[in-house]
């Protein structure tokens, strides 16, 4: 019974996806007809089937040597500026006035252009995982620390009365009351910086690196191997994908209730 | 001082903001005995449900006294001796219907009255009390507002509060909802023997339910009548087709007679 009802779920997402699927294979299909008709030079524009054949030959190496790597630094990166950021988050709503004094550095940080930091963060600590972590972290900081504080102000003041008259600690407030109810915002928060994060890594392995997708892509562009180029950006983009999908499945798991999902 | 579970209320009044500010409640004397259930009615802005949330010692008034069973307000909230049910249900989404009504056990851990798996039992009679016997494992955005409300009674029944302030809680549900919701509440009160304090705006609602009637004046809120409500309890809905319950009803709107009907629309929460 169950199965079949998983089965029919299957289906109906596979029916979803359809259509994005299809404009993505008709936009293929258009550009492979026009690089062949108007014969463009393919070091210009390589075909998808260029670049299809491109993958087929490297892609077990790029992604083992270096996706590897790159979705190493944007995870990490991921974890450490979303932690910071929910623990900002938390100083924020129980302090206004920490608030008021960090939260136009906040912007700062976030208006600050990471390709000009990057280079810096690369003279300090060299062709290591640190400058690429930190400016994945960088990256994913503001837009979860936006959601989480956003959602740890929506309860209503009735739900803070509600634990008053309960005789409720602050703390059990906290966790029982304003953790919950922040969770659809954080994952919000969660699922954009998840996308955000592996392009903080790729810019930071363009300023010096000596493995990771950015790195390839940087290299290959100094021989105008754009088959490679685009072998990289669909490797990295669609790791990007799996990324926000892992976390869209984390949040499903951890938001069962009707009507949780806040873009849903 | 007061029998224990009653609430003595004296001179309390309560000015927002300061010397341009409000003056919502002035002068409030009432008493309310032990196991006894009393409206208090009037149109919108005549601080009402301020006058609750001071009894509730959710807000300290700025000048009289409250007596809550020989404590002070904050010191019973502090004891866990009140039950408040807001107009809005204010469940938990997270939380399914028996965890909503299991909240309070498990805020209130070791100080709770009813302990470990008796306190499932008590949660599932209660809601068995409010007629949602099957609902306890549907989410609260799973059933109706009506039901909700009803979770919300039950949540506010489950450790068994001393008294029960209530907030307008059925201002938002259809007249049929009401009807039913009423009975049942005249029903659950009964057999948990609290003292209930009822705030709402409908002077047909506040007749059939409580033993007295306060009605209050707006701007300030001032007690404009006490009115005994002669019908005995059980009741049905029938009475209120009684010229009694009318002449009541009739005698407590005139009261309001002279009161601008703009002025009894500002401040709606």
């Amino acid at each position: 019974m169950s199965s079949t009802r998983e089965r029919n779920r299957f289906v109906a997402a596979a029916l979803r996806a359809l259509p994005s699927l299809a404009i993505f294979a008709l936009c293929l299909v258009a550009w492979e007809l026009w690089v062949n008709i108007r014969d463009v030079p393919a070091y210009l524009y390589p075909s998808p089937t260029d670049i299809g054949k491109e993958l087929r030959d490297e892609g077990v190496s790029l992604a083992v040597d270096d996706l590897r790597w790159t979705m190493i630094e944007a995870v990490l990166g991921f974890l450490l500026g979303s932690a910071v950021a929910l623990f900002t988050a938390i100083v924020f709503v129980h302090a206004r006035f920490l608030e008021r004094v960090f939260f136009p550095w906040a912007i700062v940080l976030q208006t600050v252009p990471i390709v000009a930091v990057a280079p810096l963060l690369t003279i300090w600590f060299g062709f290591t995982l640190t400058p690429k972590v930190l400016i994945a972290a960088m990256i994913c900081f503001f837009p979860v620390l936006v959601n989480a504080t956003k959602g740890l102000r929506s309860i209503s003041s009735q739900a803070v009365e509600l634990m008053s008259i309960l005789s409720a600690s602050k703390w059990s407030l906290f966790w029982r009351v304003r953790i919950p109810s922040s969770l659809p915002y954080i994952f919000a928060g969660l699922k954009v910086a998840s996308t955000l994060s592996v392009i903080g890594a790729i810019v930071a392995e363009f300023t010096g690196a000596d493995r990771g997708i950015g790195f390839v892509i940087i290299q290959a562009s100094y021989r105008l191997d754009t088959r490679l180029m685009f072998a990289g950006i669909a490797l990295s983009s669609a790791a990007g994908v799996v990324f926000f999908n892992v976390i869209g499945l984390l949040e499903r798991l951890a938001l069962r209730w009707p009507d949780a999902r806040l873009d849903r | 001082m007061t029998a224990s579970g009653g609430i003595a209320i004296s001179g309390v009044g309560m000015r927002f903001g300061g010397s341009q500010g409000v003056t919502a409640l002035e002068g409030i004397d009432l008493h309310v005995s032990a196991g006894e259930f009393v409206a208090i009615v009037g149109p919108s802005g005549c601080g009402k449900s301020t006058l609750l949330r001071i009894v509730g010692g959710l807000l300290a008034p700025t000048s009289g006294s409250v007596d809550v069973g020989g404590k002070t307000p904050s010191q019973a909230r502090r004891d866990v001796e009140f039950g408040f049910v807001f107009q809005q249900p204010t469940l938990f989404p997270w939380l399914r219907v028996l965890g909503n009504v299991l909240l309070p056990d498990r805020v209130l851990g070791r100080r709770s009255p009813n302990s470990g798996p008796a306190s499932k039992e008590i949660a599932r009679e209660l809601l068995r009390d409010v007629g949602l016997e099957g609902f306890e494992n549907h989410y609260p955005g799973q059933i109706s507002g009506g039901m909700q409300q009803r979770v919300a009674l039950a949540r506010a029944l489950s450790y068994g509060p001393n008294t029960l302030l209530m907030d307008e809680p059925f201002g938002a549900l259809d007249e049929f909802t009401r009807d039913r919701l009423n009975l049942q509440l005249l029903e659950v009160c009964k057999k948990s023997g609290s003292t209930v304090l009822f705030v709402t705006h409908s002077i047909q609602e506040a007749i059939f339910l409580a033993n007295r009637v306060v009605m209050l004046s707006p701007r300030p809120g001032r007690i404009a009548r006490i009115a005994e409500v002669p019908f005995p309890k059980p009741r049905t809905l029938e009475i209120r087709y009684e010229p009694e319950f009318a002449a009541l009803a009739g005698e407590l709107r005139g009261l309001l007679e002279g009161v601008d009907d703009d002025e009894m629309a500002l401040d709606r929460p």
